[in-house]
């Protein structure tokens, strides 16, 4: 009796799509009572993080793991924003089914990118999402339903009423978007474990090999496209939803910034996509800290988040190339191993 | 194992974001009204520092620091410092939202002040809600007549004579002045200019060539093609509804070349200053253009208003250039501060908008034409006088001086009168 219940035990912690849903539904729980503690500046910046985390996450898993290199997420963001505005004004569904859509509709654009993607590589796929990137958004100058540089309102309403009327409409940004960030971090965590999660990184780390075994790393290469492109649209819509859905909420620096994230995240480490986000967030505040010892020069001022990102790059990639968490974790391996030769010895 | 989702990294990871989101949210106890204690009033403003619409827009939220300061010199309000943040929004809607979210959460201003461009204020009450916060959001610096719709607005008022006013008073000037002309417009393609085209069909005027244009595209490469097309279709007479940047680019591709339309600029795209500055235009070229005002000419030295925000300028605003632009900033000021004292020693939020409603109407400021606002009423300066650059580039009344024209900004008549500003108050400051 006693040891079928240690074999369940046992099986219960050694199954990781269970563990991964607990540990999903704790940090719902914990960042739904960290909302009702924090002031609203940082529950609208809960909701920032949460959106930049979304969007770090689809960038690991196409540049991380499938190994295509893009400059261009702003763009399938600012596709998923559009989407999910204009299904709001003109249809009017469900916010769910405005959030769907976002999804769908960026992704069908990067099945279509990523068909020719695919057939590129290095600085010349680089080149091409860097065109995307601002080429893109400013189409919206051109068709006058998109709204122009003004920009389109993407309104999700306010909370239901049920909440209370303390509920702050930021604090209802911040749940839905942390929802859709924990929900889709989930899917690509999954994904990640999954077949095609180590088939892309085969296709990344040796292409001719992973062709050798049957793999198809064209086909995988335009299936990582679409989902990370349906990923950064659903970020995109999020984003509409706190900001604009205009040109200049998603221009070629939001794409540059989603990189920086990803980079100091560790582009190999989903979990790093948290710390990412929260970076993003944080370096204007420390920049605004700082430059509070520069006197009022708006020269200086406008130019220290950029030092502090650059200093911070130049230190990830000295000290943790592929993010604080992998090194995180490889020093906790290290202690084991010593552990483990300490009692053997 | 590269990739993998640990348990403890993801720990360490959303530990970090609650220590942060905590450590980060010490909120210091708020005094009996957001942005006000014994001995200050703290308010905020958004505009354009720098970017395309930079150049000129740029002296306005500086002008209104110098007037706050010499406010401040001059004992405050009820005793109290005004302390004044200015933003850079860079023109740019989404980044008037990100940072009047940081004046209204971070900041803690108890209002907002002279907000710049109506697609920015639009953004602005859309997404951050000013009036369902109940933050006061005063005398924007925009035209646009929606922003007189209290029941969407309730915490908003615009003070310019509205963009729909000036189409409809220069449209009947346009039939009256230039029947029989080939008549060209170039108007930004937003809520801005769909106010003003609203005005021109109430006074009837039609358009041979129109040409809209997106905000933030008003460059020199952009305003060739305007002009190409104005002077293939032969166009003799340029209406210009747009900020300055796209006047200074429209008059400079045209000097540059030889395109010599009569020129009508748009009232908040008329600086003189702000257009030689922005082009190889001799100022002298201007001479004969016409445009529209609600306020004296800043070359109008003869005014008290003039006198007395050239004074401040020296002083307070390091004797910047004085043009239209530092003169709408400390009229504006001036707005701000003769509410924040009709607001009673204890100003609320709701107190200073019921003042507003009750005392507004009768602040003294350098406008010509009278203020509308009341309790049912969010209309600021409700008319314009029309005049003509000379050779130096001041703006002459066509008529005589004091003439203004008066409407609404539905179908009401246009009306000719005089007049009757208040005078400047004692040193400028509010009674």
């Amino acid at each position: 009796m006693l040891k079928r219940k240690h074999e369940e035990s046992s099986k219960r912690e050694h199954n990781p799509y269970r563990r991964r849903i607990l540990f999903f539904l704790l940090l719902g729980w914990a960042l739904l009572l960290l909302g009702d503690r924090v002031s609203e500046l940082r529950v609208y910046q809960g909701a920032l993080i949460a959106i930049y985390a979304l969007a770090i996450g689809s960038l690991i898993l196409l540049t991380g793991y499938s190994g295509q290199l893009s400059l261009g997420q702003g763009a399938f963001m600012a596709i998923g924003a559009y989407a999910a505005a204009l299904t709001q004004i003109y249809l009017q569904p469900p916010i769910i089914i405005t959030f769907i859509s976002a999804v769908v509709v960026a992704a069908l654009f990067g099945a279509i990118i990523g068909g020719g993607a695919a057939r590129l590589s290095g600085p010349y796929l680089a080149g091409t999402t860097l065109a995307l990137a601002l080429g893109l958004p400013t189409l919206a100058n051109l068709f006058s339903f998109l709204g122009g540089e003004t920009g389109l309102y993407f309104d999700v309403g306010i909370a239901p009423e049920r909440f209370g009327s303390e509920f702050t409409l930021y604090k209802w940004f911040f749940w839905i978007a942390a929802l859709a960030t924990l929900i889709m971090l989930f899917f690509i965590q999954n994904i990640l474990k999954s077949r095609y999660g180590r088939a892309w990184k085969a296709g990344r780390s040796n292409p001719a090999a992973a062709q050798l075994v049957g793999l198809h790393v064209g086909r995988r290469k335009v299936l990582a496209f679409t989902i990370s492109a349906g990923v950064a649209g659903l970020a995109g819509a999020l984003l509409g939803m706190v900001s604009l859905v205009a040109p200049s909420t998603f221009t070629l620096s939001l794409s540059f910034a989603i990189i920086t994230g990803a980079v100091l995240a560790g582009l190999t480490s989903l979990t790093g996509s948290i710390l990412g986000g929260l970076v993003l967030v944080i370096i204007p505040e420390i920049a605004e800290m700082v430059s509070g010892n520069f006197g009022e020069s708006e020269a200086v001022r406008a130019n220290i988040p950029g030092l502090i990102t650059s200093l911070l790059l130049i230190l990830t990639v000295l000290f943790t190339p592929n993010g604080p968490a992998e090194q995180w974790h490889h020093h906790k391996e290290k202690k084991k191993q010593k552990a483990v030769e300490k009692q053997k010895n | 194992m590269i990739g993998s989702f640990r348990k403890k990294g993801l720990v360490a990871a959303s530990a970090i974001v609650a220590i942060a989101g905590l450590a980060l949210s010490a909120v210091p106890a708020q005094a009996a009204e957001v942005g006000v204690t014994a001995t200050s009033i703290k308010i905020g403003t958004t505009v354009p520092l720098t970017g395309i619409a930079g150049p000129g827009y740029a002296k306005v939220a500086p002008a209104m620091k110098a007037y706050f300061d010499y406010v401040n010199a001059n004992g405050g309000i009820n005793g109290r410092k005004i302390e004044f943040i200015i933003k850079d929004d860079r023109y740019l809607p989404p980044v008037s939202v990100e940072k009047t979210n940081e004046l209204i959460l971070k900041d803690k201003v108890f209002a907002t002040v002279g907000q710049l461009g109506t697609a920015n204020n639009l953004a602005i009450n859309s997404r951050v809600r000013l009036g369902s916060r109940g933050v006061p959001s005063l005398f924007v610096n925009t035209g646009f007549s929606g922003f007189a719709d209290k029941k969407k607005f309730p915490t908003l008022f615009p003070l310019f004579s509205s963009y729909r006013m000036e189409a409809k008073i220069m449209g009947g000037y346009i039939k009256e002045n230039f029947a029989g002309k080939k008549i060209g417009l170039i108007y930004q393609n937003d809520d801005f200019g769909a106010d003003a085209l609203k005005g021109f069909e109430s006074a009837g005027v039609k358009f041979d060539v129109s040409i809209p244009y997106v905000s933030g595209t008003q460059g020199a490469a952009t305003a060739t093609t305007w002009i190409q097309k104005l002077a293939a279709a032969k166009v003799e007479v340029v209406y210009i509804f747009g900020v300055t940047t796209a006047t200074a680019a429209a008059v400079g591709v045209a000097f540059a070349a030889g395109y010599k339309p009569q020129w009508i600029f748009g009232s908040v795209g008329a600086d003189a200053t702000t257009i030689v500055g922005q082009t190889t235009v001799p100022v002298a070229l201007l001479n004969g253009a016409l445009s529209m005002s609600f306020m004296p000419d800043a070359a109008d030295t003869t005014d008290e208003y003039v006198k007395f925000f050239r004074e401040v300028n020296t002083t307070y605003n390091n004797n910047a250039t004085f043009d239209n632009n530092i003169m709408a900033g400390m009229n504006g000021a001036m707005m701000v501060a003769q509410a924040l004292k009709a607001a009673g020693p204890n100003p609320t939020r709701k107190g200073l908008i019921a003042a507003i409603e009750s005392k507004g109407s009768t602040f003294a400021s350098a406008g010509y034409p009278p203020i509308g606002f009341s309790a049912t009423s969010r209309v600021g300066y409700t008319g314009f006088w029309i005049g003509k650059y000379n050779q130096t580039g001041s703006l002459i009344p066509v008529e005589a001086k004091g003439t203004i024209y008066t409407t609404d900004s539905a179908n009401g008549p246009v009306v000719k009168t005089t007049s009757k500003r208040p005078a400047l108050p004692t040193k400028g400051l509010p009674n």
